[in-house]
């Protein structure tokens, strides 16, 4: 199995997740790494949700996150099928826990004539 | 277990004391199921890389066996990591 | 065949949408106080939406990235989370100026009660979006818009000075009142490079899914259609000064504006003015909602689509419609929509680098763009905008203040 090398903030971080169905569910907002110095590290889950924002932008990142719900979903890398300018998933978004917000709005939204067309 | 946020941002010393700069990135090689970092992005080159000014591929990476330890707000590497 | 009559209905469609609030107030109210003196700002400010909105099309085409996936995912987190806060709140002014707008020619036309108008204004715009296809909106506000030529017509009937009108092509500073006329060639830029435009441009094209070979296609039409467009701002600052700066007028009122065509054509002229404002600046409202909720929905990696149905992308349904409740809210407040036209335009100016410099950044990265990256000319014109851009909107703020936004 041939080996790729890439910047992982570069490549993985920020980028639009999509599902096994094309479904938009959510940006990397951090990753999970696993080993320190003088160990071999390894990237092992993508971090995902509002809850997240915290760290990556301080107070204004953490009053996001609240205003956001601050829900927090963890994406072992094991689920991620293919990296290309955005990171495919190999399940639905659901059973992996992601894209709660849609799936909870959308009852709602369907008992509105025309939301369905 | 660390984030990439935790690590993004620390400023990378040597152990005598030089500034190589700040941690822009990691440099990973995904060999089948598994991401490894094999390095740390380092420096102004690194930042302007991400930003897409300069070229990917040319800017300073400290490999991950050089860090001596991760502590407070700086990551200590060897004092010979930065061999450009 | 086909793809000519595509394009031309595209560009029929630019044209009747391009004018939107800004462009009605700042063009008019330029010609009132400097006469012709400000034309050649006009096609310096159509040059930059062009050169803008194409890069935001062509890393759509190429990448499949709208504006602000391209922001988050290149300039940081906390710069895109700032981008996306000041973008959304010069998104939030802007839609509650063009809801003001279309209030205001809908009571001119109907002579029913303002508050009113606004209420039915926003509950009309939701259910038409909830409801309609998307294809069947732009077309229906893009032709009712096209309505605006009258005022072309009326520049023609009002037998400018045409030497006069072509000496204002020429750039140069006005030694009278330099301060205002510096503020009016902010407003003027400001109001032809309008950022929801280009959020709404590239949202468009990535669910349209251009791919590379769409890319001379989109830049005709894009060329085409704001250069036609602009010719309309150029009629609107001939009104203006053959109208208005004649008769001391200072076109503070819609109303004011549209008799501008009304002077030289009658009736038929101000009734065709009132219904093209109508349909353009409610053109821009629907633009601007969808931009307001495209940038939240990019940002937080939510599905979007303006062609999708409401249950396909729930949240991106909630924030357009959240956009034009607290847009409302902002009308309602009865702050004169002119003077809420000037502000939203002036603040637009200032965010404009935010997203101007992605953008910039982007498209020249060859390892995203490959062969469709930057070339000279692409570059040329992107750097000298930029700079355009960075001292425009430096400025913007001190001139408004100083100028006391205007009304000097």
């Amino acid at each position: 199995m041939s080996a790729t090398e890439f910047d992982v903030g570069l490549h993985v971080l920020d980028h639009q997740l999509l599902d096994k169905d094309g479904r938009r569910c959510g940006n990397v907002d951090d990753l999970a790494i696993e080993g320190g110095p003088g160990e071999v590290p390894e990237v092992v889950a993508l971090l995902v949700g509002p809850g997240y924002w915290g760290p990556r932008a301080g107070w204004i990142g953490r009053l996001a996150g609240w205003i956001g719900g601050g829900a927090k979903v963890r994406v072992e890398w094991a689920e991620v099928e293919k990296i290309d300018s955005a990171i495919h998933l190999k399940r639905d978004a659901t059973t992996l826990g992601l894209g709660r917000g849609d799936d909870r709005l959308r009852p709602y939204v369907e008992k509105i004539p025309g939301a369905g067309r | 277990m660390r984030t990439f946020s935790s690590l993004q941002k620390r400023k990378v010393v040597t152990e005598s004391g030089r500034l190589l700069g700040r941690c822009h990135d990691l440099h990973c090689e995904l060999t089948g199921s598994k991401l490894r970092v094999t390095g740390l992005c380092v420096g102004q080159t690194a930042w302007f890389a991400h930003l897409g000014v300069r070229s990917h591929d040319k800017h300073t990476t400290v490999p991950w066996e050089a860090i001596v330890r991760i502590e407070g707000k700086q990551i200590v590497v060897h004092d010979d990591a930065a061999g450009d | 065949m086909n793809k000519i009559f595509g394009l031309a209905l595209g560009i029929l469609a630019a044209i009747g949408g391009f004018v939107d609030i800004g462009d009605l107030v700042f063009n008019t109210a330029a010609g009132a106080t400097f006469g012709y003196q400000l034309m050649w700002v006009i096609p310096v400010g159509v040059v930059g939406i062009i050169v803008f909105s194409e890069m935001c099309g062509r890393v759509a085409a190429v990448s499949g990235k709208a504006v602000f996936d391209a922001v988050r995912e290149r300039v940081g987190f906390k710069a895109a989370l700032g981008a996306l806060v000041s973008s959304e709140v010069v998104n939030l002014m802007t839609l509650a100026a063009e809801l003001g707008g279309v209030a205001i020619s809908l009571q001119l036309l109907s002579g029913l009660e303002y508050r009113w108008l606004i209420l039915l204004a926003v509950v009309g715009f939701a259910v038409i979006i909830w409801v309609t296809s998307f294809d069947w909106l732009e077309r229906g506000f893009g032709y009712g818009g096209l309505c605006m030529l009258v005022f072309a017509v009326a520049a023609v009937k009002l037998g400018p000075d045409w030497t006069k009108v072509g000496k204002g092509f020429i750039p140069h500073i006005a030694h009278n009142n330099p301060t205002l006329y510096a503020y009016f060639v902010v407003g003027l830029l400001g109001a032809a490079m309008t950022p929801y435009e280009v959020y709404f441009y590239s949202s468009g094209g990535v669910e349209e899914q251009w791919s590379p070979k769409d890319i001379g296609l989109n830049r005709a039409n894009a060329i085409v259609g704001y250069a036609l467009g602009g010719t309309l701002s150029l009629a609107l600052m001939i009104v203006g000064a053959t109208v208005f700066l004649g008769h001391g007028i200072s076109p503070e009122h819609l109303g004011t504006i549209a008799l501008g065509a009304g002077d030289p054509l009658g009736k038929i002229g101000l009734l065709l003015a009132l219904v093209g404002i109508l349909f353009a600046v409610g053109g821009a409202s629907i633009d601007t909602v969808f931009s307001g909720a495209y940038n939240l929905a990019q940002f937080c990696g939510w599905e979007w689509g303006r062609y999708r149905h409401p249950k396909g992308a729930p949240r991106f349904a909630l924030t357009w419609l959240v956009l034009l409740v607290l847009a409302m809210g902002i009308v309602m407040t009865g702050v004169d929509a002119v003077v809420l036209t000037e502000y939203a335009v002036i603040f637009s100016v200032v965010a404009l680098p935010l997203t101007y410099v992605p953008i910039l950044l982007v498209a020249n990265d060859k390892a995203y763009m490959g062969r469709y990256g930057n070339g000279r000319v692409a570059n040329v014109l992107g750097l000298v905008y930029l700079v355009l851009i960075m001292v425009i909107a430096l400025t913007a703020i001190p001139l408004m203040v100083l100028t006391n936004a205007g009304q000097n």
